[in-house]
């Protein structure tokens, strides 16, 4: 296998070995593909919530509210973030039926699971998942609702910030609405094999 | 823009060239060229010895015979004046697709120096002449036909600004503006299916605005939609932009007919 | 005289396929012109910029691999290199096989169609199986994709109701809603009882290694959740320098393929999972794919490596939506294929050379490109190469004749007062094969020849 290596990279030496010159890197500012008259002037964690109402997707800011908006959906069996759920615990009363634990044998019990984001981008209505900060990942993808936990504080701007922030997380994922799909003659459908309803709690 | 690099122009002495399918099909695009560059104050020279711009055997991948004929041009139209060509695509042969073709060369210099002072017609009227107003009449409701080797060059906005400007002249949009006719050089006869259904697809945006007239900047363009429509039994009448403009100085009495 | 092989497809192609294409086509170039215009004040300008940094990666490739390499193996991944389809094929059967894996379950990616994995892992017993809806519709039909981005743009309702029944996934219902939710539920214990993971990757960043997947429908996030290995085949160019030129293609590539600001899921993997994470794999590979790529790279049309795949130039080719990428014959269609398609052919070529004949040269292809490539100009080396290599070319006049002609004035001359002919004979006799073809759909307007040349020596007359 070194030697495909090698077989490799030689060809591709040996490729550009007659350019005279290389083309260069251009400079360029970070923000020139920014939506700057989307952002201008706003409350970001309002942008997000209008962008994100775009997809479809849904944000409280309270998590009575939220149990309740479940409840009204018909959605009360779920999986948690036990670090959450002391927090919420107290808005979901009786009716619902919440673990802590995610059972990948039972995909298909949970209704909604509720995990920490670590972030959101308010130019596209964005939630930023992270390896370190989803408590499963299966807990965020698998039931048919996901309510991504944000922090207002943690709420970026645009695009450009929210890559420059990155960091070293092994598995980060901008989520932007629900799982859709086109490929049946070009009509979106949303809730493929991934959540069906996006929901975002901002704390 | 393909074709940025232009000299500065120094008067109005300028030489035509005609084009192989003017040469051959349209002698009175060729005359309509002259009368107009005529009235704006041009001398117009025709150098006798030209014949061909390169483009069909380029197209059609045999760049060596290609660049034989354009050797051709380029001895033929010796001299610093602007060349001045009613047509797109052959314009766009000349100082973007010649620069391709003699790249390894070693007479790409002069090829590209015809390149450079090379003008599509309607680019030449409006951005060298600095002419965007045009006399005359023309009372008819005309679709413009934005021929694909005028992408990236001012030549599309030309020709839409010189015929809204004519007293009398609609000019009429339609659907899929952008989409190819399907000429397409050896194209459309080496893919006449596909090439047909392009232009039969085009004809019916076009027929949807119920135009009086179908106009371009090329007349590859014209005699493909033109012969589709007149085959099909539903002919379009087509002309040349600079028939147009003629014809508004004639009918405005600038120009003897 | 004899026409090419992509024309004689599109005779053929069935009226509903056809419609199918020009709608799906129609749609995702419109809205895409719409939201890069609504969102921006110069995408032009963007897109020239992505060119440039896509340039910059193909003609630097000898510094990025290995730094690529490096940055990776620090992340924690292992790196292979497979320089053909074979090789490719079997470095993924070895990293299953060390893992005693049967069953894999893949996120969409075309590299994967060009090496031809899935029926190399399924003659070695080993379950290979589609999750994007596409992919997955194709593969139980054992059809091809049509399109780079839309793999079942060529079909309707009706033909995947009636597949979905005959695989068992249900009595025929062409609700777009059932069709979908019977995917869901049929996929779901596939993800949780696999192995391993394959997945492509859109870009991969030299300076962090991040591997981004772009996908909307979730199955690339189950096939990272559910398994326990995770496999990403990248052919070499699809490299960015850095981190901050990922925000800018990104807001390119969705824009320009689906007319979406971001598709749902952008995911950026630096290696396996976090260590508290329970769910996802514990080891990760790399596979840099060459299979043909060094070719283009070494060739004059090394540009169209700059490509990352987005569809925008299938959507509004002209050709392509009036023949369907089936015409192809290739894992890339459109006019990316056009030009990527025969190079990655290597030494056989002539076998696609007739793939840069379907084009008009419009170059609306390259107005839509979000890096730039001058396609057409890439096309017409294409047709060069394969004149020098006397690739036979159906329907393409000999220009011999015609050069003769062009170079000598007094014969030019005569010719023009010659054709007159061309008025006088029927078309069938005329020695003239493009003429003739011309002839069979269109009108020839009558000969003028010499008529320009009349006039100008009449005023000459006149005015001396």
């Amino acid at each position: 296998m070194a030697d495909e290596r090698d077989l490799i990279l030689g060809r591709v030496k040996k490729a550009l070995a007659g350019l005279p010159t290389r083309a260069a890197l251009p400079d360029y500012h970070g923000d020139l593909a920014v939506m700057r008259s989307r952002i201008a002037g706003r409350d970001l964690a309002e942008l997000f919530a209008e962008q994100l109402a775009n997809f479809t997707g849904v944000t409280f800011t309270d998590a009575a509210e939220l149990a309740a908006h479940l409840r009204t959906k018909g959605w009360l069996r779920g999986y948690c973030d036990p670090a959450l759920w002391p927090g919420l615990a107290p808005h979901f009363g009786a009716g619902f039926t919440v673990s802590t634990e995610f059972d990948r044998t039972r995909v298909d019990d949970y209704d909604f699971g509720i995990t920490r984001a670590a972030g959101a981008v308010a130019e596209t209505g964005t939630i930023i998942l992270a390896d370190r900060s989803t408590s499963r990942r299966l807990g965020a993808l698998a039931p048919w609702t996901h309510v991504a936990v944000v922090r207002r504080s943690e709420i970026f701007a645009d695009l450009a910030q929210a890559v420059a922030a990155m960091g070293d997380d092994p598995n980060i994922i901008w989520c932007t609405g629900p799982s859709s799909t086109a490929d049946v003659e070009g009509i979106l459908i949303r809730g493929v094999h991934g959540p069906g309803a996006q929901i975002a709690l901002i704390v | 823009m393909l074709n940025s690099e232009r000299p500065p122009l120094t008067g109005k002495r300028v030489q035509l060239m005609a084009t192989c399918l003017c040469d051959a099909f349209h002698d009175d695009v060729a005359v309509a060229t002259v009368q107009v560059l005529e009235h704006l104050g041009c001398a117009v020279d025709f150098p006798e010895a030209q014949t061909c711009c390169g483009q069909p055997a380029f197209n059609g991948g045999d760049w060596p015979a290609s660049r034989k004929v354009l050797r051709h041009t380029v001895r033929t139209f010796a001299g610093s004046d602007p060349v001045i060509v009613p047509s797109g695509s052959c314009a766009a042969m000349l100082f973007h697709g010649a620069e391709l073709e003699f790249e390894h060369e070693a007479d790409l210099p002069a090829v590209a120096a015809l390149g450079r002072r090379t003008w599509e017609l309607a680019d030449y009227i409006v951005n060298g002449l600095k002419v965007s107003a045009w006399p005359g009449r023309y009372p008819a409701r005309v679709a413009f036909h934005r021929s694909c080797h005028t992408r990236g060059t001012l030549s599309g906005e030309s020709v839409r600004t010189l015929l809204k400007s004519v007293a009398g002249l609609e000019l009429v949009e339609f659907g899929e503006g952008e989409q190819c006719c399907g000429f397409g050089g050896t194209f459309s006869v080496a893919f006449p299916h596909i090439s047909s259904a392009m232009g039969d697809l085009k004809l019916d945006f076009i027929r949807a605005s119920k135009p009086d007239v179908l106009a371009s900047a090329d007349m590859s363009c014209l005699m493909h939609l033109g012969g589709l429509a007149a085959r099909e039994g539903a002919p379009i009448k087509t002309v040349h932009f600079v028939q147009i403009l003629r014809d508004a100085l004639v009918n405005g009495g600038l120009l003897a007919a | 005289m004899a026409t090419q092989p992509i024309d004689r497809f599109a005779t053929r192609l069935a009226p509903e396929t056809q419609a199918a294409v020009y709608n799906g086509t129609k749609i995702g170039h419109e809205k895409r012109t719409k939201m890069l215009f609504d969102h921006y004040a110069d995408p032009n300008q963007l897109r020239r910029l992505a060119g440039e940094i896509k340039q910059h990666v193909v003609e630097n490739l000898d510094t990025y691999l290995p730094a690529v390499e490096a940055r990776l193996q620090a992340n924690g991944v292992k790196v292979h290199w497979a320089a053909t389809a074979e090789s490719a094929c079997n470095a993924v059967l070895e990293i299953m096989q060390a893992r005693g894996a049967t069953k894999m379950v893949k996120a969409k990616t075309m590299v994967s169609e060009e090496i031809e994995l899935g029926e190399f892992l399924e003659a070695r017993g080993i379950e290979a199986l589609e999750t994007d809806l596409g992919e997955f519709i194709v593969q139980i039909d054992h059809d091809h994709p049509s399109h780079i981005v839309k793999p079942i743009i060529h079909k309707n309702r009706r033909q995947i109701a009636t597949s979905f029944e005959q695989h068992g996934l249900g009595a025929y219902n062409e609700e777009p809603t059932v069709i979908t939710a019977r995917a869901r539920q049929w996929m779901r214990p596939k993800y949780l009882g696999a192995d391993v993971a394959l997945t492509g990757a859109n870009f991969v960043s030299v300076e962090s290694g991040r591997l981004v997947l772009v996908t909307n429908e979730g199955n690339s996030r189950f096939c990272l959740a559910a398994t326990k290995c995770h496999i990403a085949l990248v052919g070499i160019e699809k490299l960015l320098p850095r981190d901050r030129d990922l925000a800018l293609l990104l807001n390119l590539l969705g824009r320009s393929g689906t007319a979406q600001q971001l598709t749902v899921y952008t995911e950026f993997i630096t290696g396996p999972k976090a260590a508290g994470q329970p769910d996802g794999p514990e080891e990760m590979h790399v596979i840099f794919v060459d299979n043909g790529r060094t070719d283009v790279l070494a060739s004059s049309c090394r540009d169209i490596l700059r490509c990352i795949r987005c569809g925008a130039c299938l959507n509004v080719c002209p050709v392509y939506r009036q023949a369907s990428g089936h015409a192809y014959r290739s894992v890339y269609p459109g006019p990316v294929g056009a030009v990527l398609s025969p190079l990655l052919m290597g030494e056989r070529f002539p076998e696609k050379a007739d793939l840069a004949k379907a084009s008009s040269l419009c170059g609306a292809c390259n107005e839509v490109c979000p890096v730039n490539i001058p396609i057409p100009d890439l096309l017409l080396r294409l047709r060069d190469k394969a004149k020098t290599e006397h690739v036979h070319s159906p329907g393409t006049p000999p220009m011999g004749a015609w050069a003769i002609l062009a170079t000598q004035p007094a014969a030019w001359k005569a010719a023009l007062f010659g054709g007159k002919l061309i008025d006088y004979l029927p078309t069938k006799l005329l020695p003239i094969p493009p003429l003739r073809a011309w002839e069979n759909t269109r009108t020839i307007p009558s000969w003028r020849g010499g008529e320009f040349r009349k006039w100008l020596k009449r005023r000459r007359r006149k005015q001396t």
